[in-house]
């Protein structure tokens, strides 16, 4: 071979070429695995055990899948599960309506749609413990502001404990979500929408059609795969709902608005049955291991468009 | 966004002046379609703005008013002086909030700007599974982290310690903001690396002296994020503290009162959580909706 003027970059041996990206990666790893892979298995390995912490500081003996089947014949797991499902069917049609709806009215280049545009992600900044005593303080039925506007404009509303009401106090815990939520979905469409040419839709309107028609017709199947993420988006993180619960309801009035996460808190931190509330975190695990599955594929299809 | 705003610009070019028949019709159309318009954004607008406006009012009121909905008040620093050093004093919760934040931070970032930079950069056995891994992570509810830890710290007797919270905390800032700085580093033009590799510039001094400073506008949002999600984080800290670490958002519990909520000191707490996240919130503002749907939105 010919010498060459120019100096060869330095070569490494093969393994250390292959072993390369592994070292950059093995501190994260490390990290992520002793902080989610770690957990993960102690809690699924914990769940086939009997062990209450007020009994005995050691886990006790392994009981099979008893405590799964106590879950399942238990009436108040049901309930959480139901309420679970309930506040996201709620919280995901709320959100990403209102996300919608936001989305279109600031799909325009006016100045007052770019300031408002931009102090958008404000609400999802507050910290979700402090949205549930914010909309606690704003809805007291006696003193909140929120409830005196709604009783001047709907005075037949005048009489409603919004907190002391199975249905309204799970709405409320709905919309504590949905201020932070919806605007943040707003923001995400936005994006969408701006993708979408405008050709496209000026060639509708050339044709006639009604913004109505227009939206139904052309925006509507376009935006349909971001639509499908944000669903399944939101719908993760509504399973996941705990703050709120804690610092809004407390999981009442009884317990209306007991989320699967609260219950496995009570269960486990209140009282210390820690066998228990590791099987009911595992039945969450799976439920959300559905879920993301189902956003990971929605977000495949939008990427693959 | 820019590249958004480089699509739209041809469009404007071909469209011709609609016919004048039509034009009244339509101006009239469009003169009640954006007085209808800005009611919409007004209403958007206090829709987000009013929940914070009022616990910010709040919070100056004079305490005895925390209840009236007058606009105009003398204001008053009471609610603060109460929070802060007062009758029920969050000083130690704000500064463990503080140091939590920061903590978690400054360990999180190396590590995920590593990570970051090796799914970048390399093809390896292993590339998308992994990366399909750490987006997988952030779909763990946090009792399943929470509760194994709550044993394990018990046996260790690390409870209420700081170090604590920030590992746990790791779990969630981590594969976040690994994601995060991926999409930065995939942004860094490869011919930079490539000039310094042949000047002979070694794997370490690349990452330290190439990498960091070109990544700094990432590094700085994903600092921002790692420190937004330890402050607002709440699960972790219920569980994994009592008082000697508690951070601020939990802390806002102890003004519950048997005899109610102190509403006025409520606010001023708040916005002690508030404030500066919003501050944060603002500044990386466009990287929300990129962090949250994992690129599917650009």
């Amino acid at each position: 071979m010919v010498a060459s003027t120019v100096p060869p970059p330095r070569r490494r041996s093969g393994w250390r070429r292959r072993a390369a990206p592994y070292a950059h990666l093995a501190p994260a790893l490390l990290a992520i695995g002793l902080t989610t892979v770690y957990p993960l298995v102690s809690a699924l390995i914990t769940s086939f055990r009997h062990w209450r912490l007020n009994e005995t500081r050691e886990p006790g003996e392994f009981v099979g899948l008893e405590q799964y089947e106590r879950a399942f014949t238990d009436g108040t797991f049901y309930n959480s599960a139901w309420v679970t499902l309930e506040f996201t069917v709620i919280s995901v049609v709320l959100s990403v309506g209102l996300g919608l709806g936001i989305a279109l009215i600031l799909n325009n280049r006016t100045r007052l749609s770019a300031f408002t545009k931009a102090l958008l992600i404000l609400p999802f900044a507050v910290a979700p413990a402090l949205k549930g005593f914010s909309w606690r303080f704003m809805l007291n039925p006696d003193t909140g502001v929120y409830d005196k506007m709604v009783d001047t404009v709907l005075p037949f509303f005048d009489d409603i404990n919004w907190l002391g009401d199975p249905f309204w106090a799970l709405m409320v815990l709905a919309l504590t979500e949905v201020w932070g939520w919806a605007p943040l979905i707003a923001l995400m469409l936005l994006g969408g929408l701006g993708s979408i040419s405008p050709e496209v839709r000026e060639a509708a309107k050339l044709d006639g059609a009604s913004p109505w028609q227009e939206f139904w017709r052309v925006t509507f199947p376009l935006l349909r795969p971001l639509l499908l993420v944000v669903v399944f988006l939101k719908a993760v993180f509504s399973v996941k709902i705990f703050d709120q619960v804690v610092t809004t309801t407390g999981g009442g009035p009884g317990r209306a608005t007991e989320s699967m996460n609260f219950f496995a808190y009570s269960q486990g931190f209140t009282f210390l049955d820690i066998g228990y509330a590791s099987a009911v975190s595992w039945v969450i695990v799976l439920v959300l291991g559905v879920l993301a599955a189902l956003y990971l594929i929605a977000m495949a299809r939008q990427e693959a468009k | 966004m820019t590249d958004m705003a480089v699509k739209r610009e041809p469009a404007a070019a071909p469209v011709e002046p609609p016919p004048p028949r039509r034009r009244r019709k339509r101006s009239a159309w469009s003169a009640a379609g954006s007085a209808a318009r800005v009611t919409a954004t007004m209403a958007i607008l206090f829709f987000v703005l009013f929940p914070i406006v009022w616990m910010a009012l709040t919070a100056f009121k004079p305490a005895r008013d925390a209840f009236s909905t007058a606009l105009v008040f003398t204001p008053s620093l009471e609610n603060f002086s109460a929070v802060l050093g007062g009758q029920s004093d969050l000083t130690g919760a704000l500064l463990n909030s503080v140091l939590i934040g920061a903590a978690t931070t400054v360990i999180a970032v190396p590590l995920a700007l590593l990570a970051a930079y090796a799914f970048s950069r390399y093809r390896f056995p292993g590339h998308r599974s992994m990366l399909l891994a750490i987006v997988a992570t952030q779909f763990i509810p946090g009792v399943a982290i929470a509760l194994p830890f709550l044993t394990l710290f018990r046996s260790l007797g690390l409870i209420d310690t700081h170090l604590a919270l920030v590992i746990v905390n790791l779990s969630i800032v981590v594969p976040y903001i690994t994601w995060l700085l991926k999409g930065f580093v995939d942004s860094l033009p490869v011919e930079i690396e490539e000039a310094a590799r042949i000047d002979g510039c070694g794997q370490v001094s690349l990452l330290w002296r190439v990498i960091t400073p070109l990544a700094a506008p990432g590094i700085f949002v994903s600092a921002v994020f790692s420190f937004l999600l330890a402050w607002n984080e709440f699960l972790f800290p219920t569980f994994l503290s009592r008082s000697d670490a508690t951070t601020l958002p939990v802390a806002l519990m102890t003004l519950v009162l048997p005899e109610g909520v102190a509403w006025g000191q409520m606010a001023a707490a708040g916005l002690l959580v508030m404030a500066p996240m919003l501050v944060m919130a603002f500044l990386v503002r466009k990287h929300f909706t990129e962090g949250m749907t994992m690129g599917a939105v650009k």
